[in-house]
């Protein structure tokens, strides 16, 4: 092979690419997967090491008894399915097509540059969602509104309050606190008659869903550590939304329910 | 099978789709995965509600049913739009998400630490352990039966983003 690249760069790009894999919630069979089909094109055979916080990766050919191995810490990025399934469609892309480095990393920085959805679109999406779910559990108008409203200024303290990285719990349980708070007035407004069906969906946004079913999916293929932390993870924040949410109860009074 | 059932059924999956587009856009999906999660959400959720209406299945066995045929629809879509499968399917799982149970297990936590030494201790240990046993049932039912198809096409289902065929 004439276009080989300077094995460190490889090495570079590969963690680069896994971690931020990682970073977006890609379960893990995947990111072994998609990795090793680009070092494959190369020549090089990669193993993986994976934990929530690091990557450790070596590749090596078979041309040369040579290994070589570094580490990278995970990056702390958003969920995001487009870079998932992008960066999937890169891999493959990389494989048909025998794209030499420097292309695939220009695309890689390509896909990552790509948009986002508006944030104000995804609050306003987030408290129809909210309010429809209230209806699924048998909520009737008036709590459909409520949940509406309790779910945009929770949503929206959450987004701010993500936006100055603040502690991931502390704002899990005030969020929750804010929407059930809100969610509470339910109770006092006598046309509503299901008060408790408006407080219960109101902290439901929060649910951390994906990486709920990403640790399950781990387990079940065998990467039982990381799957074992992503479970523990997502089942602190589960904790989190109920420590808000038992806030409002006490705060509220429980005998009122 | 009455009117009335039938309009019940469709509105059902008419806010499931809702409720799984809000859910989906959280976790940034490429724009065409939106429609196919609503579409998804809109199919499992309504058969779950018919299962439930219709049939004896308990809500953890419609639950998974709906999860699986979520599953296997998903796998489909995932060959059409060439996306992975999961960009669709996660999303859609969430409306069945059993938030009132989870909300009712936490509401008789609270209670039971507030009565302490009452008798009626006893009676909410049994709502603790009813809501909280059906939440995490309902979970597992969604989650191992949308992976179960991804397992059963397990090649297939690292090759759908792959142009070349």
């Amino acid at each position: 092979m004439t276009d080989k690249p300077d094995v460190h760069d490889l090495l570079n790009f590969l963690l680069d690419y896994a971690t931020t894999l990682m970073g977006v919630g890609v379960h893990t069979s995947r990111i072994v997967r998609n990795t090793s089909r680009i070092a494959s094109r190369f020549g090089y055979e990669t193993d993986i090491t994976m934990f929530q916080k690091t990557i450790i990766m070596s590749i090596r050919n078979n041309e040369s008894p040579r290994v070589y191995s570094s580490v990278k810490r995970t990056k702390v990025l958003a969920l995001n399915f487009r870079i998932n399934s992008n960066l999937s469609a890169l891999s493959w892309r990389t494989y048909d097509e025998q794209l030499p480095l420097s292309r695939i990393t220009e695309l890689y920085n390509e896909i990552m540059a790509e948009k986002n959805m508006s944030r104000w679109w995804v609050l306003f999406l987030v408290c129809c969602a909210n309010a429809a779910f209230c209806r699924l559990f048998m909520g009737d108008v008036w709590a459909m509104c409520i949940v509406f409203v309790a779910t945009l200024v929770g949503f929206f303290v959450r987004q701010e309050m993500m936006r100055r990285h603040i502690n991931h719990h502390f704002v899990f349980v005030a969020s929750s606190f804010i929407a059930s708070l809100i969610g509470s007035s339910a109770i006092y407004i006598s046309a509503c008659t299901t008060p408790q069906i408006a407080l219960a969906t109101s902290v439901l946004y929060l649910i951390p869903g994906v990486p709920l079913i990403n640790s399950i999916i781990d387990i079940i293929e065998g990467h039982v550590l990381v799957g074992f932390t992503r479970f523990v993870n997502a089942c602190m924040l589960i904790i989190c939304i109920a420590v808000g949410l038992s806030s409002t109860l006490l705060l509220i009074g429980i005998d009122s329910l | 099978m009455s009117i009335e059932f039938l309009e019940a059924v469709i509105f059902d999956g008419l806010f499931a789709a809702v409720a799984a587009i809000g859910f989906s856009v959280i976790s940034n999906p490429p724009r065409k995965a939106i429609y196919v999660s609503a579409l998804l959400a809109a199919v499992g959720h309504g058969l779950r509600f018919f299962l439930m209406k219709n049939t004896s299945l308990d809500i953890g066995m419609a639950s998974f049913f709906a999860a699986f045929s979520i599953g296997l629809f998903s796998i489909f879509f995932a060959k059409i739009i060439r996306c992975p499968a999961e960009v669709f399917s996660f999303p859609s799982l969430l409306p069945m998400i059993p938030g009132m149970y989870a909300y009712k297990t936490v509401l008789s936590l609270v209670k039971f630490m507030e009565h302490a030494n009452d008798d009626t201790s006893t009676a909410i240990m049994v709502d603790i352990f009813r809501n909280g046993i059906t939440t995490v049932f309902i979970l597992f039912a969604l989650v191992i039966g949308a992976a179960i198809p991804m397992f059963i096409f397990y090649k297939q289902s690292f090759m759908m983003t792959r142009l070349l065929k």
